[in-house]
C-alpha cells in the first residue's frame, strides 16, 4: 500500500527549522542576522507562525538589568537552580541567566513593545520564586509587555524571520529527520494542504517543536502541542531526557484548562470543597492558599480524589472552587480584572457573585531532547550528531531541572535560540547533502498503516482515554502500582489504535490522518514519561511519587529514555552538570545539593 | 448554597454547517444534531462532532484561548472566534438554537470551516509587519527610552492577533484593499518612533491597496474580538496624525 504514496518533490535550503515559534524562530533571526541570504526554511503545524503557542505566554521574561543597584545574576542562579530541585546543569544556568539582559535588548531593538516605566525604560515586576539576596526578598526581575509577552516575542521574530527572507511551510508536519551515517541531512515534510510529501534536505535540522501537553485531559497547552519531536527523535533512535519531569499548574480553568494566575491566590482567594469547607488549611496551616505550585496542586488532587470534588457535567471534570466573592471591588477591577474576564468569557461565571471550578492543569514539559549548551543534539552522553539541534520547550540542556519558575522559559527560547543560531552559522560551509535512498520510507509504511485499517474503534476516544489515564495515573500524583497499570493501558490503546480505520482516506487536509499521527506520538511520548515516571523511585519538583515522597541522592541525575519499538524503552542516565559548585566560587556553597524549602 | 450543586442545563442545538470537499470540489451544507451544556464553547462543540457524529468534519484552532486568531468563522453572518463563543451566550445574542456556520470569506476554503490562512496573511506580509529600518539607538547597548504616553497611543494596535475577523466583514477588504489588519500592522510601525522608513510605509499605506479603499463603515471595530478600535487608526492615519502631538 506504501506503493501508493511518492515524494512530490525535493527542497534544497541551508538550514531546516522544524517549529517556528519563539524558539525556532529566534534562532532564524540570528543566522540571518550572522549571515545575510542564509535559505532558511521554517515549517509549523499551524496556519501561520503567529498561531504557535509562544503567542499565549502572559506572564513576562525572567532577565537581570544590569543597572539594577540590588539585583546580581548569581540571585537569579540560586533560584533556577533551587527551583529545579537541583537537577538542573549548572554550566546552562550561568550561560542563560548571564545574556539574560542582552537578549531583553535585542529584543526591544528588533521593535518588541515591553511594557515601560515613567523613564521610558523597560520597566519590570516581581514574580513567584524569584528572589533577591538567596531567597530573602521578592526580586523585581520580570520584564514584560502587559499581559501577552509571549505575543510580543512572537510578533517580533516572526517578523525578522520573514524580513530576511525565511520561506515558510505552513500547516505542514514534519515526519522523520533523515540521515547519512551520523549527520542529519534535513527531514520528510507532510503538507496537509497540499497533500503532499516533500523531502526538504539541509546542511543544518533545528527541531523547535515545542511541548507535549496534550497527553494530559486538563491541560494549558495549546492544541497542536502533541510532543512531536520527542517522537521523531525517538522514532530515529536517539533518546528524550527527563521525560517524567512535568510540570503542573494548581489552578487551571474548567474545563478549557486555561491559566488562572496565581494572582487569584496571593490576593485573598480561598480553595473550597464540595462542603465550602476551606481545605488548604489542613494541608497547611500556616501558608495555606500560599504554598508553592506544586504542594497546592496535590491538595486539590486529594480533595477530588477523596471525593470532594465537584463534577462539572458540561466538560465532565471534577473540580474544586476557587472563592473571590469576597474579595473587595477595587480587587476585582483593578488587581484581576484579566483573570476575572476569563472566567467570564470563558465558563460565564462572576466571580464576585460565583465560586469558579479549578483544577491542577498539565502546564510544562521541563524534560525533552537532551543538548548541550550550544543546543547540540547528543547521540549518547558522549558524542554528538552533526547538522541536527534542538532548542525551545521541545529540548532540555537543562535550564529547568525537574520544575521551572515561572518567566524562566521565555529566557530559556531566545537566549537558546540565539545561541544555536551561532552555532548553526558554523555548519553553513558544509556541502549540501544528498537525498538518501530511504527518504520517505518509514513515514509511507506508517501512512499506508493507518489508511489499510477497517476496525471500528473511535480514535477521538481512544484519545481520550489515554489523556484521562494520564491524568489520573501519571500525573500530579503517581505510584508504583499506578504507574504500571498505566503502561498496560497504554499497550492496549496502542493495540486498539493499530487496528481503527480512518474516517477518510484523503490526503488533502484530512484532520482525521492528521490526528491519528499525532495520536501514535501522544502514545508514544506517554509511553516514555510513565516509564521514567516509574522509574525514578524519589520524588523531585514536578515527579511526586506517593510511595517515594523524597529526593534521594541516588536520583542525582538526569533519565536518558530510548524506544523504537513501542512499549520497549530502554534508560540511561546523564550526569547533572555541577560546574559553578566545582569552581568554587563566590557563593559556591549556594549550589550544592541544597534543599528545596520556601 | 450547597457547593456540590451546579446548574445542568443542556441546549438542543442544530448546527448547519457550509461544507466543502476538495477531493470531489463538492459544496454542501450538513445539519448537525446535538445537545451541548451551557458553558461549552463552538470550538468544543466542533469537537463533540468529531467524536460523537462525524470525524471527516474539518475545522482549525489553535490556543482557544482567544489569543492566536486561528478558529475565526462565520455564525449567522457574523466573523467571530469560535472559542469564545459559549453555548448560553451564542443562544441569546442571536435569540435562536440553530446556527449558520460558514469558513471566513478572506481566502480560498481548503476543506469545510479551514481557509487557506496563508494567502491571508500575504497581505499582512505586504505591509511588513516588523521594523524595517530602525532609527539610530544614541544609547547603545540600551533600549530605545519611550515614553509610556507615546506607547500608549499605539499599543492598542499592537494587539492585533490576525484573526482576519475584521477583513471579513469590511466590505471593502477583499481584492481591492489589502485590508483592516494589514493595514493596522504598517500603522503600528508609522506610530512607532523606533521605524526610520517612514517613507516606504506612507508609499504601502497610500498605494492602490492602501487606506483610501477603506469607507470608514468601522465594521472592522465592530467584530474584533480583541476589541481594538481598528477604524480609529485607521482614522489617524487617513489625517497623517502618526506623531505625538502636544497636548493631546
Ligand atoms: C498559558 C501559558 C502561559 C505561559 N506563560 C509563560 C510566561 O509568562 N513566561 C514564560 O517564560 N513561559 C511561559 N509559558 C511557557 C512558554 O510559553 C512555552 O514554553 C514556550 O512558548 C514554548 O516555545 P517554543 O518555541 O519552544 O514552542 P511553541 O511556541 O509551542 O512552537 C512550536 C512550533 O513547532 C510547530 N510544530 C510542532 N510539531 C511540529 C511538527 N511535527 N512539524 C512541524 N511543526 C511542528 C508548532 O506548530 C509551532 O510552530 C507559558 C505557557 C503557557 C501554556
Ligand atoms: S472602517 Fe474601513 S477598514 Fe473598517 S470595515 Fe469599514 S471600510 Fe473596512
Ligand atoms: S484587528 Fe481585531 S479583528 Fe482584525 S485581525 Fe486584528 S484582532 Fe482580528
Amino acid at each position: 500500500m506504501s506503493g501508493i504514496f511518492s515524494i512530490s518533490s525535493t527542497i534544497k535550503c541551508d538550514v531546516l527549522i522544524i517549529g517556528a515559534g519563539g524558539a525556532g524562530l529566534r534562532c532564524a533571526a540570528e543566522i540571518l542576522e550572522k549571515r545575510p541570504g542564509t535559505d532558511i526554511v521554517a515549517v509549523t503545524k499551524v496556519a501561520n507562525p503567529q498561531k504557535s503557542h509562544t503567542q499565549t505566554a502572559q506572564g513576562g521574561m525572567a532577565a537581570v538589568d544590569p543597572k539594577d543597584p540590588v539585583d546580581k545574576p548569581v540571585y537569579h542562579m540560586f533560584d533556577t537552580w533551587k527551583g529545579s530541585d537541583c537537577s538542573a546543569d549548572q554550566n546552562v544556568i550561568k550561560k542563560i541567566v548571564e545574556s539574560g539582559w542582552e537578549q531583553t535588548v535585542w529584543m526591544e531593538n528588533h521593535g518588541m513593545h515591553l511594557s515601560r516605566d515613567e523613564n521610558g525604560r523597560v520597566s519590570k515586576r516581581t514574580f513567584g520564586g524569584h528572589t533577591l539576596g538567596f531567597g530573602e526578598t521578592s526580586a523585581f526581575r520580570c520584564v514584560f509587555e502587559a499581559d501577552r509577552t509571549g505575543k510580543g516575542i512572537m510578533d517580533n521574530v516572526w517578523g525578522e524571520a520573514l524580513k530576511g527572507g525565511t520561506s515558510f511551510i505552513n500547516q505542514a508536519i514534519a515526519t522523520e529527520l533523515l540521515f547519512t551515517g551520523d549527520r542529519c541531512t534535513g527531514a520528510v515534510i507532510f503538507r496537509e494542504k497540499e497533500g503532499e510529501f516533500v523531502v526538504v534536505l539541509a546542511k543544518a535540522t533545528v527541531l523547535a517543536t515545542g511541548g507535549d501537553g496534550q497527553i494530559f485531559k486538563v491541560t494549558t497547552n495549546c492544541r497542536q502541542n502533541t510532543g512531536d519531536g520527542l517522537a521523531i527523535i525517538l522514532q530515529s533512535g536517539l533518546p528524550v531526557m527527563d521525560p517524567e519531569a512535568v510540570q503542573f499548574h494548581p489552578t487551571g480553568i474548567v474545563g478549557p484548562g486555561i491559566l488562572a494566575s496565581e494572582t487569584l491566590r496571593s490576593v485573598g482567594g480561598i480553595l473550597r470543597n464540595k462542603g465550602l469547607e476551606p481545605f488548604m488549611e489542613r494541608y497547611a496551616p500556616k501558608m495555606k492558599e500560599l504554598a508553592p505550585r506544586d504542594l497546592v496542586a496535590r491538595a486539590i488532587e486529594t480533595e477530588v480524589r477523596e471525593g470532594r470534588g465537584i463534577l462539572n457535567p458540561d466538560h465532565n471534570i471534577e473540580h474544586v472552587w476557587i472563592d473571590l466573592r469576597h474579595l473587595s471591588d477595587y480587587i476585582h477591577e483593578v488587581q484581576i480584572p484579566e483573570v476575572s474576564s476569563f472566567f467570564k468569557k470563558f465558563i460565564n461565571l462572576d466571580p464576585k457573585k460565583d465560586l469558579c471550578p479549578v483544577r491542577p492543569s498539565n502546564h510544562y514539559q521541563m524534560g525533552g531532547i537532551p543538548t548541550n549548551e550550544f543546543g547540540e543534539i547528543q547521540k549518547n552522553s558522549e558524542s554528538l550528531i552533526s547538522g541536527l539541534f534542538a532548542v525551545g520547550e521541545c529540548a532540555s540542556a537543562s535550564f529547568h531541572g525537574f520544575n521551572r519558575l515561572g518567566t524562566n522559559s521565555l529566557l530559556e527560547l531566545v537566549t537558546m535560540g540565539k545561541v544555536t543560531g551561532e552555532k548553526v552559522v558554523n555548519c553553513l560551509d558544509a556541502e549540501q547533502p544528498g537525498r538518501p535512498k530511504n527518504a520517505g520510507e518509514k513515514t509511507f509504511s506508517l501512512f499506508s498503516g493507518f489508511m489499510k485499517q477497517r476496525g471500528r474503534d473511535n480514535l477521538g476516544q481512544i484519545r481520550e482515554e489515554m489523556r484521562i489515564l494520564m491524568t489520573e495515573k501519571v500525573g500530579v500524583f503517581r505510584t508504583e502500582e499506578g504507574i504500571s497499570q498505566a503502561l498496560e493501558t497504554l499497550k492496549e490503546l496502542k493495540e486498539r489504535a493499530d487496528k481503527a480505520a480512518l474516517s477518510s482516506n484523503s490526503l488533502i487536509m484530512n484532520q482525521d490522518l492528521i490526528q491519528r499521527w499525532e495520536l501514535n506520538n501522544l502514545l508514544v511520548v506517554s509511553m516514555v514519561t510513565a516509564q521514567g515516571a516509574l522509574n525514578r523511585r524519589e520524588s523531585r519538583g514536578g515527579h511526586f511519587r506517593e510511595d517515594f515522597p523524597e529526593r534521594k541522592d541516588q536520583f542525582n541525575h538526569h533519565t536518558l529514555a530510548y524506544m523504537t519499538e513501542f512499549g520497549d524503552v530502554k534508560l540511561g542516565e546523564r550526569p547533572i552538570d555541577m560546574s559553578i559548585y566545582e569552581e568554587k566560587g563566590e557563593h559556591y556553597e549556594k549550589f550544592g545539593m541544597i534543599e528545596r524549602k520556601y | 448554597m450547597d457547593g456540590g450543586m451546579v446548574m445542568e442545563t443542556n441546549y438542543k442545538l442544530t448546527l448547519k454547517i457550509e461544507r466543502y470537499d476538495p477531493d470531489t470540489k463538492e459544496s454542501w451544507v450538513q445539519d448537525y444534531q446535538l445537545e451541548a451544556g451551557r458553558i461549552l464553547r463552538f470550538t468544543d462543540l466542533f469537537r463533540k462532532i468529531n467524536n460523537e457524529l462525524d470525524p471527516t468534519l474539518a475545522w482549525n484552532s489553535s490556543c482557544e484561548h482567544a489569543q492566536c486568531g486561528t478558529c475565526a468563522v462565520m455564525v449567522n453572518g457574523r466573523p467571530l472566534l469560535a472559542c469564545e463563543l459559549l453555548v448560553e451566550n451564542a443562544v441569546v445574542q442571536f435569540g435562536t438554537t440553530v446556527f449558520e456556520i460558514a469558513p471566513i470569506t478572506v481566502a480560498p476554503v481548503v476543506r469545510d470551516l479551514i481557509v487557506d490562512l496563508e494567502q491571508a496573511y500575504e497581505r499582512v506580509n505586504q505591509a511588513k509587519p516588523y521594523i524595517i529600518k530602525p532609527v539610530e539607538n544614541f544609547n547603545k547597548g540600551n533600549e530605545y527610552q519611550i515614553s509610556p504616553r507615546d506607547l500608549e497611543r499605539y499599543v492598542d494596535a499592537t494587539r492585533c492577533i490576525n484573526c482576519f475577523c475584521c477583513a471579513t466583514a469590511c466590505l471593502s477588504s477583499q481584492k481591492t484593499f489589502l485590508g483592516p489588519n494589514a493595514v493596522l500592522a504598517s500603522i503600528v510601525r508609522l506610530m512607532d518612533p523606533r521605524e526610520e522608513a517612514k517613507k516606504e510605509r506612507l508609499k504601502i499605506l497610500y498605494s492602490e491597496k492602501g487606506i483610501y479603499r477603506c469607507h470608514t463603515s468601522k465594521a472592522c471595530s465592530f467584530v474584533c474580538p480583541k476589541e481594538i478600535d481598528v477604524a480609529h487608526f485607521i482614522a489617524l492615519a487617513k489625517e497623517g496624525r502618526f506623531e505625538s502631538e502636544e497636548g493631546d
